[in-house]
């Protein structure tokens, strides 16, 4: 099982920059559906892929479903020749991207983030609004019933709201 | 090691992109579910905090898992 609060720990103390996107964002939101990975929109820049790269060595990434043996190394020069990978890792699932489906990158998702505290972390999440967006620019037919939860959850959050205002 | 050659040319260090347009006509799928959404459970997650959200999804997952090892189910 993914252990969420560990991956977290060892970006947020690697000085990582990234969002949190999918499941565990509709969580922080308010989903009651389960998930079991962490994916998350990393920033592009050298510095940035150099610490993700060292922060996440210690849990030894590997790609998700390749046969075993395979001369895969995270470092930096593999992420700067890939985009989105599909990690295992000692703590778990991680999808890690630097561009979701439906064009966001890290710099253009910034401005749609809200931080909280998780973990005893202030991690970056984007914003409901936004993973909505997401999962209605990918088009998968799997995520429709996520995007209606999701979109039930605005409309409770509204209804929230124009009662406090009462 | 054909199969995990990258597709495309990933975009430069550095690059900044916008988000894209997209299409936020309702959806006819997405309104069906929407009838079945059991809006008790989103009120009541909307009461806790983000991190009491994520310890409760955990709490479920681990609920989950402890019943796959007992019935020798696997993932």
């Amino acid at each position: 099982m993914t252990d969420f609060a560990r991956l977290l720990r060892a970006l947020v103390e690697g000085g990582v920059e990234f969002i949190i996107i999918g499941g565990v964002a509709a969580t922080a939101h308010g989903s009651a559906h389960v998930t079991v990975d962490l994916d998350l929109i990393y920033r592009r820049t050298a510095d940035n892929v150099a610490r993700l790269s060292a922060a996440l060595a210690p849990l030894q990434p590997y790609l998700r479903g390749a046969p075993p043996g395979l001369p895969f190394v995270f470092d930096v020069e593999t992420i700067k020749r890939g985009l989105n990978f599909t990690l295992v890792t000692a703590a778990g699932d991680l999808d890690v991207m630097g561009e979701a489906t439906g064009g966001g990158t890290y710099d253009a998702l910034l401005p749609r983030t809200e931080t909280r505290a998780v973990f005893g972390l202030d991690v970056r999440f984007v914003d409901l609004a936004t993973l909505i967006h997401l999962k209605r620019a990918a088009g998968r037919p799997k995520d429709l019933e996520r995007i209606a939860e999701l979109e039930a959850i605005e409309d409770e959050r509204r209804a929230m709201a124009a009662a406090d205002d009462d | 090691m054909d199969r995990w050659r990258r597709i495309a040319k990933p975009p430069i260090l550095g690059a900044v992109s916008e988000l894209p347009a997209i299409s936020l006509e309702p959806n006819p799928v997405i309104e069906a579910y929407k009838k079945d959404v059991d809006r008790t459970l989103i009120r009541e997650n909307l009461k806790l905090t983000h991190d009491e959200r994520l310890r409760k999804m955990i709490a479920m997952l681990e609920f989950i898992e402890e019943i796959r090892r007992s019935s020798g189910m696997k993932r």
